[in-house]
């Protein structure tokens, strides 16, 4: 349903609680991007060389993921405005599965990663590294919670085309984690 | 059989460029012309997440400015910090 408030482009995607998190996570990573940019300032040749040794499959299939997930997140808010509830459920399913995607690459790929001596400790930019990838995985841990969260009241019912403000202000979050990992995908595995 | 929606060209779309990013990660060399590929991509993808993902065209405008500045900004300093990173070094060294 299209509310006055969508027609003058003033509505308020979710709820405004959503856009308070999801603005402070925004400034947070801007900080932490600040110390990407600092540290590549004062380290350029350890950055130079830094992405070649990472898995670039791994950052590519988390993109994937992550980006199908959102999709599936867009069809279900589409679905829930047409009160499909069903399709709903199925998309919001989706994007949670495709969701848990990450986390299981990542373990992956770090268990890749120690194995060829990069922990920590094994330079400036790896410890950046761990550093911005491992908080977007707690920011994208939130996410998985949210959406098993509306997957379950999606399941119950709750939400219908008047009233999906949850299952929206889910989705924007996700997305939101979506942007910042486009971000991060090529600071770490293609930017030299 | 069913033209490919909005919703599926822009996902389409962005995997696309996604790979494109896979590709440059495995061939690209530094320099300027890596520097502005990635900041344009960075924010091209941004600005389709965020026009077509969250359908933040008909959001209220200060969500929308702050989310097309933050997609802009990071390209400028992803330039700004190749171009001039020895001015970024002197101004965060604390000596």
């Amino acid at each position: 349903m299209t509310t006055a408030a969508e027609l003058v482009g003033e509505s308020v995607p979710g709820n405004r609680g959503i856009w308070v998190g999801i603005f402070c996570v925004l400034v947070e990573f801007l900080l932490l991007f600040c110390v990407y940019f600092i540290a590549k300032a004062h380290h350029p040749a350890a950055f130079e060389r830094g992405p070649d040794q990472l898995a670039t499959v791994a950052g590519v299939t988390i993109t994937l993921l992550l980006l199908t997930s959102g999709y599936c997140m867009v069809k279900a808010v589409a679905a829930i405005r047409r009160d499909a509830r069903r399709a709903t459920l199925r998309w919001v399913l989706a994007a949670l599965l495709l969701g848990l995607g990450y986390p299981c690459v990542k373990f992956f790929e770090i268990r890749w990663n120690v194995a060829h001596g990069i922990d920590g400790a094994a330079g400036i930019f790896y410890t950046v590294y761990y550093y911005l990838t491992l908080n977007h995985l707690v920011h994208v841990s939130w996410g998985l919670l949210g959406l098993a969260w509306v997957a379950t009241r999606t399941a119950l019912g709750v939400y219908s085309s008047r009233d999906y403000s949850g299952l929206e202000a889910a989705a924007m979050y996700w997305h939101s984690t979506d942007v910042l990992w486009l971000i991060i995908f090529p600071f770490f595995y293609v930017l030299r | 059989m069913n033209r490919l929606g909005h919703a599926e060209k822009i996902w389409l779309l962005l995997l696309a460029l996604t790979l494109a990013g896979a590709w440059l990660a495995e061939t690209g060399h530094a320099g300027w012309p890596l520097t502005f590929v990635v900041a344009g991509l960075i924010a091209f993808k941004g600005r389709l997440v965020i026009d077509h993902y969250m359908a933040i065209t008909a959001a209220h405008p200060r969500i929308r400015r702050i989310l097309h500045g933050f997609v802009t900004l990071v390209p400028l300093l992803v330039i700004f910090s190749h171009g001039w990173g020895d001015v970024l070094r002197r101004l965060t060294t604390l000596h």
